[in-house]
């Protein structure tokens, strides 16, 4: 009898944690999704963050005040109150890039010529941002096509300083697109 | 015979005179040096030309890297770091783009022939007073190989190759 006693309170208490870690997961994901940040996968840093290397390839999140490139393990995280100025622009690259794109150079008949017409467009967003001893730093990231105005939405809104507003920006690039065509 | 004393008489002192001025000249080039053991490196400027943020900003990191690299400076500061006020021997770069044509990679890696991007630079070294000790044009380029920015590594380099011969 205090057997069965016991197995059905733990066997009640395994419900009940069920039942609040499923209430906890949404909140979490809430948390995630809208809450203070906002995350970035497939950018890549083409310069300016100290201690990684040129053209990185990671993941950049807007959270907690802060802009955080990780890559692997290394992290870098930049306050967003340092940073003085953000800006978007666009511009493509090869869609097959790297060693294998330098390599398809020496394809015979012109292959790699032909190879580099295919273009991926892609984002570019450019920060300027001050290092706790007051000396200015540059960073420039590209990041997947239409994805560069939401990065600069999320880094001002955790409290980066632009001089040029994002839907002043949106409409510069809406006037350029309808231009070309 | 006479004619081949004659002839030979003042060889001796026009080699003297010669190896005089040669000495002479080296003394003035190597007095031409700057002499600085560190730098500052100011944001780039571009007052006639509009350039591209990115471009802009690519030049000066590329600039403080490459400087680093050559380990000609025992600091290189940044421009707005409150430290350089107070270090000695202190030289300050200052540039500005007066010249931009910005190509393309993808017409540069079909046809080879066109598309290259080409930044002009004046640069200009000075003391912390502000008096010029040198100013030189530079130019970056980048012809096939490479994104546009690579125009601004180009650049870098051929900057930190000046400061490596002009500073002592």
């Amino acid at each position: 009898m205090k057997k069965l006693r016991a197995y059905t309170l733990l066997l009640a208490a395994t419900v009940v944690s069920i039942g609040v870690g499923s209430l906890a997961a949404p909140c979490f994901a809430q948390d995630a999704n809208t809450g203070n940040g906002k995350s970035f996968a497939d950018t890549k840093q083409v310069i300016g963050l100290e201690g990684l290397k040129h053209n990185v390839k990671g993941t950049l999140v807007a959270e907690n005040g802060s802009l955080v490139f990780t890559k692997g393990k290394k992290k870098v995280v930049v306050p967003a109150a340092s940073i003085q100025e953000v800006m978007t622009g666009k511009d493509s690259e090869r869609a097959i890039g790297g060693t294998v794109g330098t390599l398809t150079m020496f394809a015979p008949y012109g292959g790699g010529r032909f190879l580099s017409l295919f273009r991926a467009k892609i984002d570019t967003l450019s920060i300027e941002y001050l290092d706790p001893s007051g000396g200015k730093h540059g960073a420039i990231f590209t990041l997947p096509q239409g994805s560069a105005l939401g990065a600069k939405k999320a880094l001002l809104s955790q409290g980066a300083k632009s001089s040029f507003p994002v839907e002043m920006e949106a409409e510069a690039q809406a006037k350029a697109k309808e231009k070309k065509q | 015979m006479k004619l081949i004393r004659c002839l030979s008489a003042p060889l001796p002192l026009a080699l003297v005179l010669l190896s005089m001025g040669s000495t002479a000249w080296a003394q003035d080039k190597a007095q031409a040096k700057i002499q600085a053991s560190s730098i500052q490196i100011l944001a780039v400027q571009s007052d006639e030309v509009k350039l591209p943020i990115e471009f802009q900003l690519a030049l000066y990191e590329n600039l403080i890297e490459q400087v680093q690299k050559a380990n000609k400076f025992q600091h290189v500061y940044r421009d707005g770091d409150p430290a350089a006020a107070s270090a000695a021997n202190l030289v300050i770069l200052h540039s500005n783009v007066y010249g931009f044509k910005q190509g393309s990679e993808g017409k540069r890696q079909v046809t080879t022939v066109t598309g290259a991007t080409q930044i002009k630079v004046h640069c200009l070294f000075t003391d912390k007073a502000g008096k010029s000790e040198l100013a030189q044009d530079v130019t970056g380029n980048v012809r096939f190989i490479g994104g546009n920015l690579r125009a601004t590594y180009d650049f870098a380099k051929k900057v930190a190759q000046i400061a490596v011969t002009n500073v002592q």
